[in-house]
């Protein structure tokens, strides 16, 4: 096994790398930023490299920095976490060629994957149902409108190089390519430092449904589906498993071609397949090549550590797991708290927290990196913990996560913790009557 | 029981010698046990606020938010505003991101540029002056 770790991330992700690592006997690393130095990641490894200032480009992004933080503690492998680098071929690249050892696939798929349009190309030759669009970069005006006639309105303008809901532009008749269609190049430019944009069918009520999958040299298993349909500005914010909506013959379908996908592409690590799920039929949205921030959810109804199999495969080559042994149990609910305010359209509420009482008890686990006294900077990301609940079924899960929402104390910032509240005691979300633009149409305040 | 006050006294005023935020005193069976609450000592916004309003003439535009501030949308890109420029009221005079959220600063009055009080990629605090306008 590895015997040292540097962990290119922070906030609750990087603790919760630390953590997999220790149960390992691996020592780690934390890099940091100048504002981050008293974080519970820095607090908690063995060792921690200041590698910048705060802007993330300066630090979390800086590759070269990050390059002598391995070398000067003599770290053998970098778990990338989620966001910053961890679908950065470059930076993959950069690590590998120094004979260090990149927890996550090798940079050329990460490049592919990364590429929205080479992604899709990639599904499709897999067996995997794509959504309705064109397979290749759009050029002009005209060659959009012909492409979204043949399919029908509306239809979606996509970023090849994007992600995360950003440079995405809704087509609802032909004569609105001519603004929208430079605009989204533009914006993608911009955000992604690549021009390519192509189009698909616009869903107008679609869920989002995932299949977390571990590869190893060896094999490929899937850990079931994930439900992530409560979505706010194209952002997840709670996440269940299984998904209350689909039958078995469904979900059997979804798993089993995924898993021959991440097989026949030589995947390796841990990775997530995502999909647009509308009336009864699902459809390749992109695949996640690195760990996400939902996982919990699939780890306490499968009893397994992902994190771990990440080191484990990335060490080994291959995976320990057989598929006939996992056995999802009971209903898993993740609700994610950020530091925002959502009665004022999720206003960032950065600060220091003067009194945190996190929940505790039966099925109930907070992932997080606050305490109290710890400052929560405006330079990064708004979340700031997860709380995940388990139950013997969805029910009960709901009814825990109330209990364990009512006991979270966190005062001097404002969280989306009362939002979470709401949403689980409505009537819709006990349903299950909700698809992805709920949120932004229901009154809550 | 009588409660002596002298006991108290005497340890309310460790508590600021020492600077503790709590101590316990027993003698027989009477336990005696003082706290109060530390407040930070950091700078407060307001404090900048003076301190930056002093140098300065003319009016200032704050920022609404705690967050780095940046003067163009992209690096080396064309500022908002220059010193020496006019602007109007409701004109966007800089950028404020707090966590990856982007927020425009709208000028509060119309008038001209007289100085730029922050640098490009600089942490602001909620309240500190941007640019003054006369």
């Amino acid at each position: 096994m590895f015997k040292k770790i540097l962990i290119a991330n922070r906030g609750e992700i990087a603790v919760r790398i630390i953590r997999a690592c220790k149960e390992w006997g691996i020592s780690t690393v934390a890099v940091h930023s100048d504002v981050d130095i008293d974080s519970m990641h820095v607090r908690l490894a063995d060792e921690s490299v200041c590698i910048g200032s705060h802007q993330p480009q300066n630090s979390y992004l800086n590759i070269a920095a990050l390059m002598s933080a391995i070398d000067v503690t003599g770290a053998e492998a970098v778990h990338p976490g989620y966001g910053f680098l961890s679908e950065n071929a470059q930076f993959a690249e950069i690590v590998s060629k120094h004979g260090i050892k990149f927890i996550g696939p090798s940079a050329n798929l990460i490049k592919k994957m990364g590429d929205k349009i080479e992604a899709r190309k990639i599904a499709k030759e897999n067996g995997l149902p794509v959504i309705e669009g064109s397979a290749e970069n759009i050029n002009s005006i005209n060659e959009a409108k012909k492409i979204a006639s043949d399919i029908g309105y509306p239809v979606l303008i996509k970023a090849a190089g994007g992600g995360g809901g950003k440079g995405m532009k809704v087509v609802n008749k032909p004569e609105e390519f001519e603004e929208l269609f430079p605009m989204a190049k533009i914006e993608a430019k911009k955000y992604f430092n690549n021009d390519k944009v192509y189009i698909e069918k616009y869903f107008k009520n679609p869920r989002h449904i995932e299949v977390q999958i571990l590869s190893g040299k060896n094999k490929t298993v899937h850990l079931n589906e994930r439900d992530c349909s409560v979505q706010r500005k194209h952002q997840k914010l709670i996440e269940e498993t299984p998904s209350p909506v689909i039958d078995s013959k469904t979900r059997s379908d979804l798993l089993n071609k995924t898993v021959l996908m991440a097989e026949n592409i030589g995947y390796e690590g841990a990775g997530t397949v995502e999909f647009i799920y509308e009336n009864g039929k699902f459809y390749f949205l992109e695949m996640n090549t690195r760990v996400q921030v939902e996982h919990p959810v699939t780890e306490v109804t499968t009893g397994i550590d992902i994190i771990k199999e990440q080191i484990w495969i990335a060490n080994n080559g291959n995976t320990g797991l057989n598929q006939d042994d996992i056995k999802p149990r009971g209903h898993a609910i993740e609700c994610r708290i950020n530091a925002e305010d959502p009665s004022k359209n999720f206003q960032p509420s950065p600060g220091i927290i003067s009194v945190c009482h996190q929940p505790s008890g039966f099925r109930t686990r907070v992932d997080g990196a606050i305490f109290q006294g710890c400052k929560i900077t405006p330079y990064y990301d708004s979340l700031i913990c997860k709380l995940i609940c388990h139950g013997r079924n969805r029910a009960e899960a709901i009814q825990r996560m109330l209990r364990a929402l009512d006991e979270f104390v966190i005062e001097g910032i404002t969280t989306t913790i009362s939002l979470h509240k709401k949403i689980l005691s409505h009537e819709k979300f006990i349903s299950s009557d909700f698809d992805v633009n709920w949120l932004v149409k229901e009154s809550f305040y | 029981m009588k409660i002596n006050k002298k006991i108290i006294e005497e340890l309310t005023g460790y508590l600021k010698e020492f600077n503790l935020s709590e101590i316990e005193y027993a003698e027989g069976t009477t336990k005696v046990k003082v706290s109060r609450s530390i407040s930070s000592s950091s700078i407060t916004p307001s404090e900048v606020k003076k301190k930056e309003s002093i140098e300065s003439n003319g009016t200032n535009i704050t920022s609404p938010i705690v967050g780095t501030a940046y003067l163009a949308t992209e690096p080396g890109g064309k500022k908002f505003v220059e010193v020496g420029q006019k602007i109007k009221k409701g004109q966007t005079i800089m950028i404020v991101e707090a966590m990856k959220t982007m927020n425009h600063v709208p000028s509060t009055q119309d008038g001209t540029v007289s100085k730029i009080l922050v640098k490009d990629g600089e942490p602001v605090e909620f309240g500190q002056p941007l640019i003054s306008v006369k």
